[in-house]
């Protein structure tokens, strides 16, 4: 014989038990990770010296104004010019051969270690010497390659202008 | 290649092509890249987007519309159809802001986002211009964005001709077109569905979940005081959409790790839709249909689409409960089984197997039915187990198994859209199997399939029949014999078919002698003409399939009705072929899958009878015990045994009997008198009131499994979320509690319990996890080899000689309750809730459309009783007393009333008022049959459904989104003549041109 009946005796936790238990759960955390523990609160105690804390919550406390606040100051056009720039770097990285790029670094490596030699003797030269240290097959490839770069770059300025008319 | 196929030429290469295929559909079929915004396959071509222009045979079309024809030139690649089909994206743009990194749609899927991006397209040739119009926010599931609205009208499309509900148009006569709700008015005040159609297809974030706002994303939760800028900022750096694309696709990736996609069954009606859940966390984001879907494709209805979060609501069951004095009180699992151990084992004890009842559910899964049949017989030793389709269809199931051998629908939904002629029975499809109507209504509106609905009530498929008949109640078996006997009479039967696959012609005959036209007048009130009328259109129709449910089912001659329908389709040839067949809707996701598994009191699994010794045997070698030799209770004698102290314990999961089964004060009553009651369930239902011990059950979504949908198909459902709390999957408490019987099961997966069923029964011997993988789905039988059966009875009928049997039968009267109770009483489902509404009340958007239940009452009976919206009357049966407010309507006629079963209160549920009067042959109680007697106690009060419901909106019919209205803009130009003009300026000529092209 079962009458209906609606009432259901929750078990409600034990607040004690149950904080007792996450108490346990964290000291067994802190333990097992002792050296990290110790150096983040060395850190937390200068952050708190320097008031960042302080800082931070007030940014926290008001994040919609402040990120509204920074996110129009980021668009800003010179903002935009950094991102762009910032992105035609990427690309212009992108565009590159490493093979090629491999080769020029070394070019520019060994170049550079001339030239500090140079610095270093202070001797003059002559321009006649000069001229004719043009005929060495070093300068001439050098210069070749210097020609195709400027060749190329007036390419794409060309190329751009057109584009812009 | 097979024989009418052919081939056709896209960019130098051959493809095969299939007669009626589009070069969009052949170039899609082979992964040829052509845009497409507007076209989907389950929608069909709209020509809205203009992306999915190419060059075919030397003229510039859009391939969504272009039938391939043999040997077919096509090109995609030149530099003319490119700039057509960026011309059309463009065009797109300007009505759409790309700000991918922070949309909720970017999840992968957005087919704006991912043709730009195949297309290459580098940046915007119209600037963007946002539309004069607020979002919609009014619908408590989903909001329209105007601003990011592209006017493709895919959601039109699915409103109008797919969901046909009818309540999205674009207006292109306003300056700036947009999509509006009927006749422009808030989206919630519509006669919108909620169905989700249009938010299903939507290509971009123009219409959205409200549950995907602001959580899907990493960056969408933003204010928009910071969103607003951003943006900005965002197009401003932007070079191009390339690399707008890079940020927002490492963002879609980053999604993946935190919203997860699982593909889950629906459970709300037998239709057995299929989709993808997405979660985050317990968050239940969306759920999204995909092409695929067997059954749906990418249709829901408004159960389906919103009704989840159920699962995470403060009330579920989470931890057993152990009644001790006048509470129940927590307890863990091992205390609860031990203690439905000791009690059920003790009962079996001393008062003998037979003393315990077994109740399963039909909104489980088959593994877990299987697996409580199992434990019934197996552990238990009775066959005292039965489910609640003894309270819908097994009069349907009974009538086929006589008739033609199958229990089960003769074909599939496909079927269902293909045939000439459907006939609907007592039904209400559109809004108990919202989404199976779908194909009742768009094939009826644009393919010319003639609709017959007979019912009491003008439900929505009635509005929209050819014919629309009301007989008297209980009265169907009459006029459907007098139309078989008409149609022999003419001499219109299906002679060959008869003389060679079915038995019983003579006999059969001979019974139809009483049902003259004149008598079915006299009984059924439908005139002779009218059944003349359907008889003529059953006889012109090259196919027809007949669709019924409880208005057939719930009644003394239940099983007699469902048999003439059966008959009325073997008389005139409509089995075995497509478009034709018997079609009872099965009302839960797995009624057909309860029985098919073995939850009855006479079969086991896959219907082979316990009274079988070998088939008995075949059992009891499996699962190593003996067996009870005869058949045990159903549902209505266990309530019975109950009564008479026969029955002592009841073992019930997943069904609310107390408030489902016919005359609850009566089975309220047996609950009282057991001795040992154990429910299991999501909720503390009212059943659970009852009981000695109630265990928390976990739902489809927290579990692994399979259904049976009410075509046969056998779907897989896979676990969303984990069990909430301690609740478990019912199998695996039947699991664990065998094993306190020493049972010594062992079952990892549901897989397993699967595999087992498929090496003992039959009909589903090819079953297996993996053919079932994703959305593959088994329609049965299934043969060892996998090879299933969508349509039966091509070759042969279920029986030994293959050969139907007509069935002679004869009308039963129905109870009649006496001449005070002077008001017919009907029942029956609503659209927005299931059933009582345990599960779908606790959702909050669903509650807020249909906030209680409602009594529908005539015009003719509000005059006569002074009866408006809102008056509260009492109804009195001779079994019970209910108190509900009045909805004045006409769909329902004179004295008939209609009370739904979306309440969960004492006062107000209609199964108070029924009577323990059931079906002669199959003991479904006679839920359509009683009388009442109605009082008036307050005559003005709220209306209990608010005016915000769909009933009361109003709909816009058209065909698709009238693109002409579009084209015939002054503001716009076609994109051939724009190229022309084009051309033209730069003094090249269109021929020119088109050699170019070439």
């Amino acid at each position: 014989m079962a009458q209906a009946i609606r009432k259901i005796k929750k078990e409600v936790p034990n607040q004690k038990e149950e904080q007792d238990q996450a108490t346990a759960e964290i000291m067994k955390e802190l333990s097992n990770n002792k050296d990290a523990v110790i150096a983040a609160i060395q850190l937390m105690k200068g952050m708190q010296e320097m008031g960042i804390y302080d800082a931070v919550r007030g940014m926290l406390d008001n994040r919609t104004e402040v990120g509204a606040i920074a996110i129009q100051q980021m668009n800003q056009p010179a903002m935009h010019n950094v991102i762009k720039n910032g992105m035609s770097g990427v690309k212009f990285l992108g565009a590159l051969q490493p093979g090629q790029m491999d080769t020029i670094m070394a070019g520019v490596g060994l170049g550079l270690k001339r030239l500090s030699e140079t610095g270093q003797q202070v001797e003059k030269q002559s321009i006649w010497k000069m001229r004719k240290r043009l005929q060495s097959p070093e300068i001439r490839a050098a210069m070749t390659t210097m020609i195709d770069f400027m060749e190329g770059m007036g390419e794409a300025f060309l190329k751009n202008r057109n584009k812009s008319q | 290649m097979n024989e009418s196929s052919f081939s056709i030429e896209i960019n130098g290469k051959t493809y095969s092509a299939m007669p009626g295929q589009t070069i969009l559909d052949v170039a899609r079929a082979s992964d040829v890249f052509i845009p497409g915004i507007c076209y989907t396959p389950n929608l069909g071509s709209i020509q809205t987007c203009d992306t999915c222009y190419v060059n075919a045979g030397g003229e510039l079309v859009r391939s969504c519309v272009t039938k391939a024809i043999p040997g077919l030139v096509v090109d995609t690649e030149s530099p003319l159809v490119q700039e057509a089909q960026y011309e059309g994206m463009s065009r797109i743009l300007k009505n759409h802001e790309l700000y991918c990194t922070v949309c909720d749609n970017n999840n992968g899927n957005c087919t704006v986002h991912n043709t730009v991006e195949h297309m290459g397209l580098a940046h915007q040739k119209y600037p963007f211009e946002a539309k004069p119009y607020a979002p919609d926010n009014s619908h408590p599931f989903y909001r329209y964005e105007p601003d990011q609205c592209i006017l493709c009208g895919r959601c039109v499309e699915a409103c109008q001709d797919l969901q046909v509900n009818e309540t999205l148009t674009i207006d292109w006569s306003r300056e700036v077109p947009r999509v509006i709700w009927d006749n422009d008015v808030p989206i919630n005040e519509s006669s919108c569905v909620s169905c989700g159609h249009c938010v299903n297809v939507c290509p971009c974030n123009a219409l959205m979940e409200k549950s995907m706002l602001g959580e899907a994303g990493y960056l969408t939760g933003i204010p928009p005081k910071i969103l607003g800028p951003m943006i900005d900022m965002t197009k401003e750096v932007e070079p191009g959409y390339k690399e707008i694309f890079a940020i927002s696709e490492v963002e879609a990736a980053m999604r993946k790790s935190r919203i997860k996609r699982t593909k889950t069954v629906c459970t709300y009606c037998g239709v057995g839709c299929s989709f993808e859940m997405w979660t985050k966390g317990r968050d239940i984001l969306r759920v999204q249909p995909l092409e695929e879907a067997p059954v749906n494709g990418i249709s829901t209805c408004v159960k389906g689409k919103w009704g989840w979060d159920y699962v995470n609501h403060e009330e579920r069951l989470t931890k057993p409960l152990i009644r001790k004095g006048d509470e129940f009180v927590e307890a863990t699992w091992e205390e609860a089984l031990d203690l439905v151990a000791e009690k059920l084992g003790g009962i079996k004890e001393k008062y003998g197997p037979d003393s315990i009842g077994y109740i399963a559910s039909s909104k489980c899964s088959n593994e877990e039915n299987y697996l409580f049949q199992k434990f019934a017989r197996g552990i238990m030793g009775t066959n005292n187990v039965d489910n609640c389709s003894r309270y819908c269809q097994s009069p349907a199931t009974a009538g086929l198994m006589r008739t033609v051998g199958h229990g089960g629908d003769a074909g599939t939904i496909h079927d269902i859209a293909s045939s000439e002629l459907i006939i609907v029975i007592g039904a209400n499809p559109a809004e108990s199997h919202p989404v199976l109507a779908t194909r009742v209504k768009r094939a009826h509106k644009l393919n010319g399939q003639k609709l017959i609905v007979v019912d009491l009530r003008e439900n929505e498929l009635a509005q929209r029949a050819d014919l629309l008949v009301h007989p008297k109640p209980s009265t169907d078996l009459i006029w459907i014999s007098a139309v078989t006997k008409y149609i022999l009479d003419n001499g219109w039967e299906a002679k060959e078919f008869l003389q060679n696959r079915v038995n019983g012609f003579e006999d059969f005959a001979k019974s139809l002698d009483k049902f003259t036209l004149q008598y079915a007048e006299e009984k059924t009130g439908i005139s002779q003409e009218v059944l003349i009328q359907i008889a003529t259109m059953i006889h012109e129709a090259k196919s027809v399939c007949v669709l019924w449910a409880m208005g057939i089912t719930q009644h003394k001659g239940a099983t007699d009705a469902s048999t003439s329908i059966s008959n009325l389709l073997l008389i005139t040839g409509n089995y075995g072929r497509k478009g034709t067949g018997a079609y009872p809707l099965r009302g839960h996701n797995n009624v057909q899958g309860a029985c098919d598994f073995g939850t009855m009191p006479a079969w086991f699994p896959g219907y082979e009878p316990v009274q079988d010794p070998k088939v008995r045997e075949r059992y009891e070698k499996s699962w190593g015990t003996k067996l009870p030799t005869e058949p045990g209770h159903d549902n209505h004698h266990m309530v019975e045994a109950m009564h008479d102290d026969r029955l002592k314990a009841l073992y019930l999961f997943g069904e609310e009997m107390a408030l489902v089964d016919a005359n609850s004060n009566f089975v309220q009553a047996a609950f009282e008198k057991l001795e040992f009651f154990v429910v299991q369930d999501i909720f503390f239902s009212k059943t659970a009131q009852y009981a000695d011990v109630i265990l928390p059950a976990a739902p489809s979504l927290e579990k692994d499994g399979t259904f049976v949908n009410t075509e046969r198909r056998i779907q897989r459902f896979y676990k969303v979320l984990e069990p909430l709390g301690d609740s478990k999957p019912d199998w695996e408490i039947f699991q664990e509690l065998a094993n306190r019987f020493g049972a010594k099961w062992n079952y990892k997966h549901p897989s397993e319990i699967m595999d087992e069923v498929a090496s003992l029964a039959s009909l589903f011997a090819g079953v297996s996890y993996e053919r079932l993988e994703g959305f593959k789905s088994l329609v049965w039988p299934v043969s060892a080899d996998g090879k299933d059966t969508p349509l039966l009875y091509t070759e042969k009928f279920a029986f030994p000689d293959g050969k139907a049997r007509l069935v002679p039968v004869d009308w039963t009267p129905p109870f009649e309750a006496g001449p005070e109770y002077d008001l017919h009483l009907n029942n029956g489902r609503i659209l927005e809730h299931f059933h009582e509404g345990n599960m779908t009340y606790r959702n909050e958007g669903l509650t807020h459309k249909v906030p209680e239940v409602w009594l529908e009452v005539s015009h003719e009976l509000a005059k006569e009783r002074n009866l408006e919206d809102g008056t509260l009357v009492g109804l009195t049966s001779p079994y019970g007393y209910v108190e509900v407010k009045v909805i004045v309507t006409d769909r329902v006629k004179g004295n008939e009333l209609y009370l739904p079963m979306n309440t969960r209160e004492d006062n107000e549920a209609v199964n108070y008022l029924t009577s323990s009067y059931h079906d002669l042959i199959t003991h479904t109680p006679a839920y359509k049959e009683m009388g009442v007697k109605m009082e008036v106690l307050e005559q003005k009060g709220e209306p209990p459904l608010p005016k915000h419901n769909h009933r009361y909106g109003n709909r816009v019919p058209q065909i698709s989104v009238k693109v002409e209205e579009k084209w015939n803009r002054p503001d716009f130009t076609s994109i051939n003549e724009l190229l022309e003009q084009k051309e033209d300026e730069n003094g090249t000529g269109y021929q020119e041109n088109q050699k170019r092209s070439s």
